[in-house]
């Protein structure tokens, strides 16, 4: 389903992604496990686009600072070049690291801002959804955005992308800065929503221990390059994931 | 006495939020600060004028075309010079100032000073309100700008365009991830501002006649109602424009007419020393909760 090829980011010198390489397939949740600035960040804002918009608006304004080389294919379709709101189309939805929602307006009203090129009937049903999905929510439908948890951010960041009923779900850090009883509700609610709808995720993390039982496959970053990849099983049982990745 | 003041600085109020109701559009969306606001309000007018006077059509065509076109004016001036320094503030208020100036020292050059140069009141009449005169027009500016406040509320909250709108305002990125255009949500609010700035002038200006030098002074005015207001809030606009619009009412009733130019200013001073993020600061009260 999406293909990524030889994938190299420079900002300015930096090398930020180094011939990076990795596939998911359809109906797979594969995680993505790196530290701090391994490039996790720029991986997901290069397949979901974002990168290609912060590269055109820096160009607009003279400077050239953002470089890409390789190619992203989905579904076939390379898309290397395309501007984020047309992969969002082609079904193709990041939730960003962090969770910045939109703080100024309610949790149903966020929800609808996502929600905008979604048909009236089908949006009020897909909102149930989520909020059948993340029951926390349900109860703060009317609570500014800006005034949630950090969790409660984060399921709602989730919960707009899902809105869109993506093919290929991107989730970048969802865990960060969640307690591990948020992280439970968390995991809990991505294994309910790939059983129910057979989604396929992309996920990133920094720790290994909270997504290895549940991804398929995964790949280990490090500085910007592939370090190691596998089957979840596989990266449990390897030494060198154990003593990096399984911190606390 | 008292009950003229209450009247006419009630109208003087309304005709602020008219006037500031764009300006704010289009900043509280895409962070624009569009000093050519001015420019595109005359723009408006003399559109409307020309198209009643010299081609001939009727009257709420010439309105419709001078709205349509004022639009279309602000959508080029995004496509063609905002877009490529939107995000740079100072650059963005010495192009769009500049355009401003240029475009209104043109209509003088043209020619468009005098008498002649105004547009007609709706329907020539007048009501009492209480014991109060109030000219049928005045009765029309107050019933568009509650009309025109109602519709841009309605539409940010409840049309898609809209929903566009308050996610770019509020996180762009995000937004973006969301397949919503940037660019071109922030052409659509530059060009539904001159918009608003059109409508405004073709309301307002029948009280008077169209002076090419309101261009500078309806800036001034919009300015001083968003800053003190507190830059993108409505509910802010509002209460500003009651603020200065009553302020100006009883300064030219109680003290002098030459006084009132002095109301917004003294307000813009008053407002950034004592509450520097505006009346209405509630981003400021998220902000500084994170
Ligand atoms: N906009 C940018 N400009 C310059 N350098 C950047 C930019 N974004 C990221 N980088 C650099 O690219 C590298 C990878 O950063 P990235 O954000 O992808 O890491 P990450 O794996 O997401 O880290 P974290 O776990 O801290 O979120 C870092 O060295 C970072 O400094
Ligand atoms: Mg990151």
């Amino acid at each position: 389903m999406l293909e990524v090829k030889n994938l190299m980011v420079f900002f300015e010198n930096a090398l930020a992604l180094n011939d990076f390489s990795m596939t998911v397939n359809e109906g797979e949740i594969v995680g993505v496990i790196g530290s701090n600035s391994a490039g996790k960040t720029t991986l997901m804002n290069t397949i979901s686009g974002l990168i290609i918009d912060m590269k055109i608006k820096e160009k607009r304004k003279g400077g050239e600072r953002i470089t890409i080389y390789g190619e992203i294919l989905f579904q076939g379709e390379d898309i290397t070049e395309t501007q984020p709101f047309d992969r969002v189309k082609k079904g193709l939805v990041l939730s960003r690291e962090r969770h910045p929602v939109f703080p100024e307006s309610d949790v149903a009203e966020n929800l609808r801002i996502a929600g905008h090129q979604v048909k009236k009937l089908a949006l009020s049903e897909r909102m149930e959804y989520v909020y059948a999905l993340f029951p926390a929510l349900s109860d703060l439908k009317r609570r500014k955005a800006g005034f949630l948890s950090g969790g409660e951010q984060q399921m709602l960041a989730i919960g707009m992308a899902l809105i869109l009923k993506p093919a290929l779900l991107l989730l970048d850090e969802p865990l960060l800065g969640l307690s591990p009883m948020m992280q439970t509700m968390l995991v809990d609610a991505v294994k309910n929503l790939r059983k129910e709808s057979g989604i396929t995720i992309l996920i990133t993390e920094q720790f290994a221990r909270p997504i290895l039982p549940f991804i398929e496959r995964g790949y280990v970053i490090e500085n910007g390059m592939l370090a190691l990849s596998g089957t979840g099983e596989e990266l449990m049982d390897n030494p060198e994931v154990k003593s990096a990745y399984f911190g606390i | 006495m008292l009950a003229n003041t209450f009247v006419y600085g009630f109208v003087n109020s309304i005709i602020l939020v008219l006037v500031a109701l764009g300006f704010n559009l289009t900043f509280g969306i895409s962070g624009v600060a569009n000093f050519a606001y001015g420019a595109l309000y005359i723009l408006g007018a003399l559109l409307s004028w020309v198209f009643f006077n010299t081609i001939g059509l009727p009257y709420l065509l010439s309105v419709l075309c001078a709205v349509v076109l004022t639009a279309v004016a602000g959508e080029l001036m995004y496509r063609f010079v905002l877009l490529r320094i939107r995000g740079m503030v100072l650059s963005e208020v010495i192009a769009t100032f500049g355009i401003g100036l240029a475009t209104l020292e043109l209509f003088k050059y043209l020619g468009f000073i005098g008498f002649e140069y105004s547009l007609p009141v709706f329907v020539d009449t007048s009501i009492e309100i209480g014991q109060v005169v109030v000219d049928m027009q005045r009765v029309f500016i107050v019933i568009i700008g509650i009309a025109m406040a109602g519709f841009l509320w309605f539409f940010t909250h409840h049309t898609r365009t809209g929903l566009r709108f308050r996610g770019i305002a509020q996180e762009e990125r995000t937004a973006l991830s969301l397949g919503i255009n940037s660019d071109r949500v922030a052409m659509l609010s530059v060009s539904f501002g001159a918009a608003y700035a059109a409508i405004a002038a073709i309301v307002i200006l029948p009280l008077g006649t169209i002076n090419v030098e309101q261009g500078y002074s309806v800036l001034i005015k919009a300015l001083a109602v968003c800053i003190v207001g507190g830059l993108g809030s409505t509910g802010g606009l509002v209460l500003a424009s009651f603020l200065i619009g009553y302020g100006q009412t009883i300064t030219v009733t109680y003290l002098e007419s030459h006084w009132v130019m002095l109301v917004p200013l003294i307000a813009i001073l008053g407002i950034l020393i004592f509450r520097p993020s505006g009346l209405f600061g509630e981003q400021k009260e998220l902000e500084e909760r994170i």
